[in-house]
């Protein structure tokens, strides 16, 4: 197995090449924004950093979003004509849930139950999911699992629903002798350029030290997460076609919004009466 | 190649039409693949740039794969890919320039980027197979009213242009207005073939003596002021006379500069390109003011007039004969001159 994985959803474009034992090689732009000019030579970098020749690739993955829309769009295009052209099987992997695994080790080291990624979609907008991580006691296996579902939230509305959850955690721990803060410790891991968009309102709504932000060089989408879900699930022969491969914008074009909502302008929508 | 033909698929996603094409030796259509976006941009009024954006995501592998299968070809048979890299809309040009890079890197096909407009002109080198640079082009479009001298293949030298709307988006605006809906260029010719040319004087704007450059924005600011005084007035519009005076307003003007560019440069032909180029109308007058000078006119058929994938494969065959180097470092450049 080896899956060729596209991560165009955010500033700074990747691709990564997973073999069947885990091991990922990368490539990285150095440039903001430079998705469509720079995508081939990335994958180009990525295949050849495998040591493999792209006729050996066995699965195209591609981050669907949510996202910038036209960082999306180059990524999943790009994955469904490689694929269509190798006559390869597409993978379809969540950007925000290849966030969170990418922070997962750092957040189970930081004693987080719930990993956050937030991505700013302006204007107090965000696209946002809640993983629980789950691990062994040994800390060899980690995993993550859904518990809020993956959608544009409200910062303030995200928020409220993380504080009802830290209230939860907190009317368990109550009674025993242990304080809050030593059960729960970092509770909350963010991650994503949200932070970097809502950093304040974030510290002024959760109560303090039952959070904690990602590192920067952590914080951003990176391929070689895309490749590890893309693993599992072509291991788990969770495949699609290239036609099946759609992007995941989670929200309507501005104009369509309008037209549903019947506030499209009327001098745009039908011809002007004389 | 095939049957020792040299093989270029083209792919266009500059606006709302996705279309890819298999074109050989840079002249002869295998095939010609339009997917158009009209029904659903009708809607709106006007081309919606984020839903063509989607749009052609979701359509521009079967689209590609239609071409190839219609010219009875494979991947493999193709020597060179072009794609429409700008001027266009940059959310749709990424999506043919990604699906092109990914399809030249994935089958080891050599890419070059095509500007949209000599792609208009190149529509021409697919229907005359003799025809040849140098000549005059007039590109006529919703987004360009463009007079450009062409040299030699991929050379233009542009000589003039609109200084505010172009032709098709002045037949677009008038169409609205009188109730045509969108696009309103053909409309505009249809209902403009029932109504009488001469029945309001509308000015003709011909700039400063020699001036190849156009302007349509009084035009459209006569009619607008017409069509309210004869409703303050009461009276009927009659569309049918709005739409043939306002067309040959614009038409006579067009194909005057036309013909004076071709004169003042020497040139024994006008080639017509752009969707506006198929207008009737237009194409009557400005044959018969060629033939006055000896000037041959020439134009695609309807179908090469619109957005194709048939085009950007002839001029992109030019280009790389030229020595153009293949890159997969290709950008959109939505504002892309000539």
């Amino acid at each position: 197995m080896n899956i060729l994985a596209i991560e165009t959803t955010g500033k700074y474009g990747s691709a990564s090449v997973i073999k069947e034992t885990g091991e990922v090689f990368s490539a990285i732009s150095t440039e903001e924004m430079n998705h469509l000019k720079g995508m081939m030579i990335l994958i180009d970098e990525a295949i050849r950093e495998a040591g493999i020749d792209k006729s050996e690739l066995t699965h195209i993955a591609a981050s669907v979003g949510p996202g910038s829309f036209t960082g999306i769009r180059i990524g999943v295009v790009t994955a469904r004509v490689m694929a269509q052209m190798l006559g390869l099987p597409c993978i379809s992997v969540s950007s925000l849930e290849a966030m969170a695994e990418r922070v997962l080790d750092a957040a189970v080291s930081a004693g987080s139950l719930y990993v956050v990624p937030v991505i700013n979609a302006r204007r107090h907008q965000t696209y946002a999911g809640v993983w629980e991580a789950e691990f062994t006691s040994d800390y060899e296996q980690k995993t993550l699992c859904a518990v809020m579902e993956e959608k544009q939230y409200m910062i303030e509305d995200l928020l409220a629903a993380l504080s009802s959850k830290i209230a939860e955690l907190e009317a368990e721990a109550s009674g025993r002798a242990q304080s809050l803060k030593d059960m729960l410790g970092n509770a909350v891991f963010f991650t994503g350029d949200g932070i970097d968009a809502y950093k304040e309102i974030i510290e002024s709504s959760l109560p303090d030290g039952l959070y904690t932000f990602a590192g920067e060089e952590l914080r951003y989408q990176h391929a070689e997460s895309v490749a590890r879900i893309a693993l599992r699930k072509a291991k788990a022969d969770r495949v699609l076609s290239y036609n099946e491969l759609m992007p995941e914008y989670m929200r309507l074009a501005e104009a369509e919004q309008r037209l549903k909502a019947g506030t499209l302008s009327d001098r745009i929508r039908k011809p002007v009466q004389i | 190649m095939k049957d020792g033909r040299f093989l270029t698929l083209g792919i266009e996603t500059s606006c709302d039409e996705t279309a890819a094409s298999v074109v050989a030796d840079g002249r002869f259509v295998m095939s010609n693949v339009i997917s158009s976006q009209i029904d659903i941009h009708t809607a709106y009024g006007g081309v919606v740039p984020e839903i063509a954006s989607r749009k052609h995501l979701e359509r521009v592998n079967d689209v590609i794969g239609k071409a190839l299968s219609d010219a009875d070809v494979t991947a493999k048979d193709i020597d060179l890919i072009g794609v429409t890299y700008g001027p266009g809309l940059v959310g749709a040009l990424l999506i043919g320039v990604a699906a092109a890079k990914a399809m030249a890197y994935a089958c080891d096909i050599p890419l070059v980027g095509v500007n949209h407009m000599h792609g208009h002109i190149a529509a021409n080198y697919l229907e005359h197979h003799e025809l040849e640079p140098p000549f005059m082009a007039l590109i006529v479009s919703g987004g360009h009213t463009e007079i450009v001298n062409v040299p030699a293949y991929n050379k233009c030298e542009k000589l003039g242009g609109t200084r505010d709307d172009a032709a098709g988006e002045a037949f677009d605006k008038i169409a609205r207005v009188i109730g045509l809906s969108y696009p309103g260029g053909p409309k505009i010719d249809k209902a403009a073939k029932e109504g009488d040319p001469e029945s309001i004087a509308f000015k003709r704007v011909y700039l400063e003596p020699g001036s190849l450059d156009f302007s349509f924005s009084g035009l459209k600011t006569q009619a607008l002021n017409y069509l309210n005084q004869e409703r303050q007035a009461g009276r009927e519009i009659r569309v049918n006379d709005v739409a043939a005076s306002f067309q040959e307003a614009v038409v006579e003007v067009i194909a005057d500069k036309a013909v004076m560019a071709a004169e003042k440069y020497g040139q024994k032909q006008i080639v017509m390109a752009g969707g506006v180029a198929s207008n009737t109308r237009l194409r009557a007058l400005i044959e018969e003011k060629a033939a006055v000078k000896g000037i041959a006119v020439l134009k695609p058929s309807p179908v090469l007039c619109t957005d194709n994938g048939a085009m950007i494969a002839s001029a992109a065959y030019y280009a790389y004969k030229n020595g153009e180097e293949p890159t997969l470092e290709l950008d959109a450049v939505p504002g892309l001159e000539f």
